[in-house]
């Protein structure tokens, strides 16, 4: 092997080059090209096979010869051996000399790849065909059979049968035919048909005919073998043939290719229809939506490669144009004919199978638009082309093209990210929102570039005014009319259907917000974004790039409005004024129309004022020298010398002013870049433009939402009658209430029954406030029985409940009134107690225990009631000690802790500006109270001891109303380490806490 | 000397047109330009049935790869 490792590199080119001609594969990166390579290299240094053997080649030759005998093919046996001597007899490229080892072997391939030449399956195609001039017998035949039956020698008939001659006159007018239409087969392949048969179609009229159609008519330059247009013998013009002649010159291999000439006219025409979006070309060809130039295409003055490297540069722009025509076809051929969005509203007339997605329609409105233009601009170059007054160049034509091309260059990377790339099954929102935050990436990133690219940027603006119009109308169907109508369920905020308006979950479980991630696409329900956001930025910040971004700054708004405009549309419906609003609404503008009038008044401003750009140039340029010096001072005082640094920062000083003016000011525009919409510029436009109005509009359905359930709903009474019940602000009422319930349980009767507490409801609450006695109930539940054990949680069977109408209880809902009742138990709680203790008498005296009341008798029976004595002066110590206790701990509550909330509550209340806003509140409102009144899971031991305290103080009395003599000492010492345990415990944690800090409210 | 190698260009030329007519008259299905490439190799001394070897064996696989992508895009249209 080691005589060829020498020829190494250039068997290597050569094998490339076999395997690119032979599997037609030509990127070398492919991975089926190196697999190729490697699979040919192994061959050629490790295989079986003997060197060659002239005599063994000899023999096949003979061999061959004889089996052509044997099939009686005499012409083909005869021409065989002729060719094979002629070949062994003529010098190859590299190698010298005759019949070398290098002839034999490159006969000996071609014999093994054709196989054996009695096989039948490999001798059905060869022919004795000879093109070549010196090889007389078959030129002659070849001639002959020309003249006489035009041609069709080479039909699919198996050549090696014996009655070739007539079978072939058989297929003779088949062949023909065939010849006749194959206009776009390979030269090669039908080289000699074609030959024949163009002059056919060229023959057909009068000489003088013929002289008017070449005047007059395009030659046709698409059929293969046209004739070819005359032209200048001029160098200049003939470059091609100088190239190719030089080419033949040097290459001994050098094949010259078939080429179709063309002119360059025709290369424009062909160029100007294929950029506007006709299909079928001769110089370009499309595959799969693919556009690839012609590999044979030249003009005469350029040579084949230099033409090729500008028509594939035409291609990709044509390629664009293809795939752009195609996806507005796609489009707009589900609904009929492009028509501006707009009109969509009147499309519940033409419904089709499935709603129109209002977003893709309007982009490609947008498109279309602009195709348009672009065509228009091409028609115009063709007429001028036709009227062939001036001079007309390719180069010439793709620069007057140039801004268009850069445009539709923008055009499809916008549309290959932000369309072509959504995987299929999207949903709609997911590419709604993917193309609209697209388009406004590349708004911004293209005005980052500044002035470069600003025509990009203008045009990028136009279309994505055009595509946001959808969504700006579906958001203002929505906070104007309460009504998302959003059929092809693109808008990033949709209505869950099974949601009734007047039902209490409306205000959260309605919507859903489908929030598009980059990577991920996931739906988050509506509640957790909407409380979310009002508490801040922390999940608006987490979601950076997953919404339709340029929507974000007032998708809280626009949520909140939207939501209150529809739960006012309901509340008004049962009211009827319907009327009177829709009157209203012709005259108003929609949303789209006021934010597109704001840009125009906006571009206008700036189109219109060029003196005040001057002086404000001039002032700014005044200020800026003005700023440099401060900044440099400072700068200075840094130790830090930097003009340049300076000057930048007093730029961006300036910048930031200049923002702050634009946007507090509005209308004021300074400009420095005149025209275009600078990066700055079009945040600030959005945001001058498009947030004021969907903030207004805001501000006015919150507040018109806000003020109905104040006013008319009466949102504020049923706060109140909350407290009023459940904290027992309304102390009069309810005391009746519980002291009939402690009444009947130091009775020792049964209390826990539904219909006495019900009717001690009604009575305490109906004689003071009959309108809320049926809203109010009571009910029992059935207790957890581990916790039975102390007498205290014997109420926490209680359940209060008020019932609080529609549209009310979306503030008050029944996760509220379960705090509010565990509030409320926690009052009853102390309440019982209180009363308890209060509620001690020393009846003691009279008991048939006969024990006088200490305090009154404390001499008589000294001696013998000494420690009866004892005992009830520390009973009566004790239930001072518990009746301070729990008479702080009432106070405390009631006054530092409700009290005081509860006016906090109520002002914060009366500035809620929506109903989230105040939905917030109140359960801020709850959570406050639940927290101070300790019954928070992390202070529960804190509420532990103040529950044993409350229970002490229940066992207390109990033993106390049981009498003195029925007293045990070891209970009443039990009690008091308890009461002191608890006290001390209570102390310590809360001077702990307190001294943290972190109770502000505790005593 | 520009005449001389002119004139074996152009017998070399010729040498390749009869070998093309060979190659035809065989069904080896090679081209004009892959034939040269066969001949320049041969001459480089590699074997040539281990060359008809590999031309065989490449253009099977460059066969079945242009079905199965053709399968592939059967399947991407439907």
């Amino acid at each position: 092997m080691a005589h060829w490792s020498t020829f190494d590199k250039e068997t290597e080119k050569e094998t490339k080059k076999l395997i690119k001609c032979i599997s037609g594969m030509e990127d070398e990166e492919d991975q089926n090209f190196q697999l190729a390579l490697k699979f040919t290299w192994s061959n050629f240094r490790f295989h079986r096979f003997l060197d060659v053997d002239s005599h063994k080649v000899e023999r096949s030759i003979s061999g061959i010869y004889e089996k052509l005998m044997v099939h009686s093919d005499l012409r083909k046996a005869e021409s065989w051996m002729r060719l094979t001597d002629e070949f062994l007899n003529s010098p190859l490229p590299q190698t010298d000399g005759k019949k070398t080892d290098a002839h034999y072997s490159v006969l000996s391939m071609l014999f093994s790849l054709s196989g054996s030449p009695s096989n039948n399956d490999f001798t059905e195609r060869p022919r004795i065909k000879e093109a070549e001039a010196e090889d007389c017998f078959d030129w002659a035949k070849y001639l002959m059979e020309g003249e006489d039956i035009d041609n069709g020698l080479y039909p699919d008939t198996p050549v090696w049968s014996e009655d070739e001659s007539e079978d072939d006159d058989s297929q003779r007018p088949i062949s023909r035919e065939d010849s006749g239409i194959q206009l776009d087969r390979t030269p090669p392949e039908d080289q000699d048909n074609t030959n024949k048969t163009v002059p056919v179609t060229w023959t057909v009229g009068e000489p003088g005919a013929r002289a008017w159609l070449e005047q007059h008519v395009v030659t046709p330059y698409w059929v293969t073998h046209s004739p070819r247009f005359p032209h200048s013998l001029h160098l200049h013009s003939n470059l091609l043939n100088v190239w190719d002649q030089h080419l033949y010159n040097t290459d001994p291999l050098y094949l010259p290719e078939e080429k179709a000439f063309v002119t360059e006219t025709q290369v424009i025409r062909e160029t100007l229809w294929l950029f506007s979006g006709v299909k079928k070309h001769f110089i370009f060809q499309q595959h799969d939506g693919k556009v690839s130039v012609r590999n044979d295409v030249v003009v005469t003055h350029l040579t084949s490669n230099c033409l090729r490297s500008v028509l594939e540069y035409i291609a990709v722009y044509g390629q664009a144009v293809f795939r752009l025509q195609r996806f507005i076809d796609e489009v707009t051929g589900c609904s009929s004919e492009p028509c501006p969005p707009g009109s969509l509203s009147s499309h519940n007339s033409k419904k089709g199978s499935e709603p129109p997605f209002r977003t893709y329609q309007a982009f490609v409105w947008a498109l279309n638009k602009y195709f348009t233009s672009f065509k228009e601009e091409l028609t115009t170059i063709e007429r001028e082309l036709i009227c062939n007054d001036e001079t007309m160049t390719l180069s010439a034509v793709l620069e007057r093209l140039g801004p268009h091309l850069s445009q539709i260059k923008v055009l499809h990377k916008v549309f290959c990210t932000g369309v072509a790339d959504v995987p299929p099954a999207t949903p709609n929102v997911v590419r709604a929102s993917h193309l609209l935050n697209t388009l406004y990436k590349a708004i911004i990133e293209y005005d980052s570039v500044g002035e470069a690219s600003e025509q990009a940027v203008a045009l990028l603006f136009s279309l994505w005014t055009e595509t946001v119009r959808p969504y700006l109308e579906i958001v203002d169907e929505w906070i104007v009319h309460g009504h998302l109508f959003d059929p092809a369920k693109e808008f990033i905020i949709q209505r869950n259907k099974d949601v009734p308006v007047n039902h209490r979950d409306f205000w959260y479980a309605t919507y859903t917000l489908y929030s598009v991630s980059e990577t991920v696409e996931s739906e988050e329900k509506l509640n957790d974004s909407a409380s979310g956001s009002s508490g801040g930025d922390q999940s608006s910040s987490s979601r950076q790039l997953t919404m339709v971004s340029f929507l974000k700054p007032v998708l809280k708004q626009i949520i909140m409005a939207g939501k209150s405009m529809q739960l006012l549309r309901n509340l008004h419906c049962t009211e009827a004024e319907s009327s009177e609003k829709s009157s209203r609404d012709a005259e108003r503008k929609d949303l789209y129309t006021l934010f597109l009038e704001s840009v125009q008044s906006r571009l206008r401003s700036q189109e219109t004022s060029p003196t005040n750009t001057v002086t404000d140039d001039q002032a700014t340029r005044r200020s800026l020298i003005k700023m440099q010096s401060i900044v440099a001072q400072h700068l200075e005082m840094e130790n830090v010398h930097d003009p340049l640094l300076a000057i930048n920062f007093a730029r961006l000083y300036l910048e930031q002013s200049d923002f702050q003016e634009r946007f507090s000011g509005g209308d004021f525009i300074v400009d420095r870049s005149s025209q275009s919409v600078t990066c700055q510029t079009f945040e600030l436009t959005l945001r001058s433009c498009l947030y004021p109005h969907i903030e207004r509009r805001y501000i006015e359905c919150c507040g018109n939402l806000m003020k109905t359930l104040k006013k008319d709903y009466k949102l504020l009474e049923y706060l109140q009658a909350m407290r009023n019940y459940f904290l027992l602000e309304a102390g009069d009422a309810m005391y009746d209430f519980y002291t009939a319930i402690f009444n009947k349980v130091q009775e020792k009767e049964s209390w826990q029954q539904p219909s006495f507490l019900n009717v001690q409801l009604q009575e305490a609450v109906g004689q003071r406030y009959p309108e809320d006695s049926n809203r109010l109930s009571v009910f029992l539940e059935n207790m957890d029985p581990s916790r039975k054990k102390h007498p205290v949680n014997n109420l926490e069977v209680l359940t209060l409940s008020y019932k609080v109408p529609w549209p009310v209880d979306i503030v008050i809902s029944s996760e509220c009134q379960k705090i509010y009742n565990q509030v409320f138990l926690l009052l009853l709680q102390i309440k019982w107690a209180k009363y308890s203790l209060d509620t001690l008498r020393f009846s003691g005296e009279i008991r048939p225990t006969d024990k006088p009341c200490p305090s009154e008798a404390p001499a008589e029976d000294v001696k013998l009631k000494e420690p009866v004595h004892q005992q009830i002066h520390r009973m009566c110590l004790l239930r001072v000690k518990l009746m301070h206790f729990v008479n702080s701990l009432h106070n405390y509550i009631m006054t530092r802790i409700l009290h005081s909330t509860g006016l906090e509550f109520q002002h914060q209340v009366q500035e809620a500006k929506d109903l989230d806003q105040l939905i917030k509140i109140h359960y801020r409102y709850l959570a406050t109270i639940h927290d101070r009144c300790l019954l928070r899971e992390k202070v529960s031991f804190v509420k532990e001891a103040i529950m044993k305290v409350l229970n002490l103080v229940l066992i207390f009395s109990d033993r106390w109303q049981a009498g003195f003599g029925a007293w045990k000492i070891e209970s009443i010492d039990k009690m008091e380490s308890d009461f002191k345990n608890c006290h001390m415990f209570l102390v310590t944690i809360l001077n702990k806490a307190v001294c943290r800090g972190s109770f502000p409210h505790c005593k | 000397m520009a005449s001389a190698t002119s004139a074996n260009l152009n017998a070399v030329r010729e040498t390749m047109d009869v070998l093309l007519e060979i190659s035809r008259l065989l069904n080896t299905g090679l081209d004009m330009e892959s034939l040269s490439i066969c001949v320049r190799l041969c001459e480089q001394g590699i074997n040539p049935e281990a060359l008809s070897a590999v031309i065989k064996e490449l253009r099977k696989a460059s066969e079945s790869l242009k079905v199965q992508q053709q399968q592939h895009t059967k399947c991407h249209f439907k």
